[in-house]
């Protein structure tokens, strides 16, 4: 397997190289031609090498990057994702000099620019855009900013940051191997899934407003499920744009109102299992168990429903697949 | 206006108290989830399995008695802060007070000291206790000093609160709701330890109020109508940290109720100290009622922490309270 992938990341490298020879180049100070390619980002066209040699990365490039096996020199923080990550990409994602915090203004200027980047992938918010020097960044190398927008949207989001990086090949490998999966998954549930009216209960409520979160089809909570035929119904009252186009933050009051036309609830659970206390604050009320689809035994817990790569999607699939295994048996 | 006669003040406290039912009422009548007044009385009266008689009587009516708790705390604890201060700015919350509480609760919880209720109250009132006696040490002699130190103080706090949260991000996001006070989901917290704390504190301060009016008229007056003066003044003192340390306890930090109330009852309790604390317990939880209220409707989206809503109303009224 990892000789294929090699073979493949070799063979992209050269149709790469190749490519961006034809594409465009200037001259650098050594006087060899350097290939430059014009990217179209968040923060408009860019002109980036065609093949880079040092890409640092932040925010939701991180993970996409490490597992594209992009040529990295420094990354932000992604505490968040670590529980996603395999154990190479573990590895890799520890020894890397970490250039920037947990959000956007975090940023360690200095650190990036003594990582000596010739290119920075910045994976963040568009609004977050507003917390980065990103003048003080373009000095150091060129800047590609491709942000989140609907979770969903990681699927395309994750290639063009890889392929920002030149590393499309690797991604290319790994998606046909969540898309094989999905699909046999898919096969596996046809007969029940797809029948189902899901609502999905998030991890980001907040206990100290007392509401909960309710995701819909899209959202990080559902996005995956979906591709083995899960379907949840309804929509936001409100669109607030990005995430909030798909999922709301009722009071618990309206917890009867949001569920109880649901055939079936899953709800988002920690990577360990753990109930997050937005979601313990919601299973442990009353209007939760009187639920008809708690009453009736259908309710599954979904671990991993923050990835945002097709890797760590794979280990969603796999715990979704756990989870709805009763309907398949009832 | 100042009203003097017993029968009057008997009467406006009977007023504050209807007041108090019907804005009781309000809040469980009021939400998220529209239920007609029929159900809600039903809900209370005979309470069945339905969707609405488990709003009102799961998470409204907790959430009622949990505001005429804090409001009662906050109040009392700022009138009898006031009268000991002399200062008519003082209040829990200004004094550093509630931020203390706050913090101490909050640094408890990270290093797995306060895990039950019993024991979150107990830090909170060493925190509470702690910045009394910080403000009060530093801040002594002058009533702007006291103000001043106290806002220093709950500044200073939020500073290592925000420094600790982005150092401890995953240990503090847990404890969020303790940069704001909210009466929103505590229905299902252990409440009864510091409920029962706050009524027999309310009940305290209101037994001392006689010996608070004789100290409130001098050290030396006092002395002469047979007062002890510093064991009555230690009381209160304790008073004070109990019941913030408690209402913060349950809520988080809510500032400005302790200054608001009494500014409001003054005028009917006059110059006695135990009527201005019975008006308090009566009208502070009005005002937290209210604003809990507020707190549902003046977002079309979500709520606000109630906080926020005492925030604004005590603005404007810490700035008129300055010019008087």
């Amino acid at each position: 397997m990892r000789i294929a992938r090699t073979a493949l990341a070799t063979a992209a490298a050269l149709t790469l190289g190749l490519t961006a020879g034809c594409a465009g180049g200037k001259a650098g100070p050594d006087g060899a031609a350097a290939a430059t390619r014009v990217f179209a980002a968040d923060n408009g066209d860019v002109t980036i090498p065609a093949a880079p040699k040092r890409v640092v990365a932040t925010g939701y490039a991180v993970p996409a990057l490490l597992e594209a096996s992009a040529p990295l020199v420094g990354v932000s923080t992604w505490n968040r994702g670590i529980p996603l990550m395999g154990e190479a990409d573990r590895a890799t994602y520890e020894k890397l000099p970490k250039v920037a915090g947990e959000q956007a203004a975090e940023t360690n200027y200095e650190a990036v620019a003594q990582a000596d980047p010739d290119l920075i992938v910045i994976g963040v918010p568009k609004p977050a855009l507003a917390d980065i020097d990103m003048k003080r960044l373009e000095a150091i190398a060129p800047v590609v900013a491709i942000g989140p927008s609907v979770p969903k949207a990681w699927r395309e989001l994750s290639r063009r940051q890889a392929d920002a990086a030149g590393s499309l090949a690797a991604f290319d490998a790994v998606r046909a191997e969540y898309d094989k999966k999905a699909a046999a998954g898919a096969q596996k549930y046809a007969a029940v899934l797809p029948k189902l009216r899901l609502a999905h209960l998030g991890a980001y409520g907040e206990v100290g407003k007392g509401n909960f979160q309710r995701e819909f089809n899209g959202s990080w909570g559902t996005n995956v499920a979906q591709d083995l035929g899960a379907n949840y119904y309804g929509e936001v009252k409100v669109r607030g744009g990005g995430s909030k186009d798909v999922s709301e933050y009722p009071s618990v009051e309206e917890l009867s109102t949001a569920f109880a036309q649901a055939d079936a609830l899953t709800y988002s659970v920690a990577a360990d299992g753990s109930l997050p206390a937005p979601v313990k604050y919601v299973l442990d009320s009353r209007l939760w168990k009187n639920l008809p689809a708690v009453k009736a035994g259908r309710v599954f817990p979904l671990r991993y429903t923050e990835a945002a790569t097709y890797r760590s999607a794979l280990r969603t699939l796999d715990a979704a697949d756990a989870a709805f295994a009763p309907l398949l048996t009832k | 206006m100042i009203l003097r006669r017993r029968s009057t003040r008997t009467a406006a406290l009977l007023a504050a108290l209807a007041l108090l039912a019907g804005a009781a009422v309000l809040s469980v009548g009021v939400g998220a989830h529209t239920i007609a007044p029929a159900q809600v009385l039903r809900a209370v009266l005979w309470p069945g399995d339905s969707a609405d008689h488990l709003v009102v009587r799961d998470i409204r009516l907790p959430r009622a008695a949990l505001a005429v708790a804090v409001g009662a705390a906050l109040a009392v604890a700022g009138a009898l802060v006031q009268v000991l201060t002399r200062n008519p700015l003082a209040e829990p919350g200004i004094l550093g007070v509630t931020a203390g509480a706050g913090f101490a609760v909050t640094l408890g919880a990270a290093a797995g000291v306060a895990g039950g209720a019993p024991l979150e109250l107990g830090v909170a009132v060493l925190g509470a206790a702690a910045a009394a006696a910080l403000v009060g040490s530093v801040g002594h002699g002058s009533p702007l000093r006291l103000v001043l130190t106290g806002v220093a103080l709950s500044s200073v706090l939020a500073g290592i609160s925000l420094g600790l949260r982005l150092l401890l991000p995953e240990v503090f996001d847990r404890y969020r709701f303790w940069a704001v006070g909210s009466l929103a989901g505590r229905e299902q917290a252990e409440t009864a330890p510091a409920l029962l704390v706050i009524g027999v504190g309310v009940g305290c301060a209101l037994l001392l109020g006689r010996q608070l009016n004789a100290v409130s008229l001098g050290e030396d007056t006092a002395a002469g109508l047979g007062v002890r003066v510093a064991p009555v003044r230690a009381a209160a003192f304790l008073l004070v940290t109990v019941l913030a340390g408690a209402a913060t306890a349950l809520a988080g930090p809510i500032l400005f109720v302790g200054l608001i109330v009494p500014h409001l009852v003054r005028p009917l309790a006059g110059a006695s100290v135990p009527w201005l604390t019975a008006f308090a317990a009566a009208v502070g939880p009005v005002l937290l009622l209210l604003a809990d209220v507020g707190s549902r409707l003046l977002l079309p989206t979500g709520e606000l922490p109630v906080a926020i809503v005492t925030a604004l109303l005590g603005g404007p009224v810490l700035i008129w309270a300055v010019r008087r």
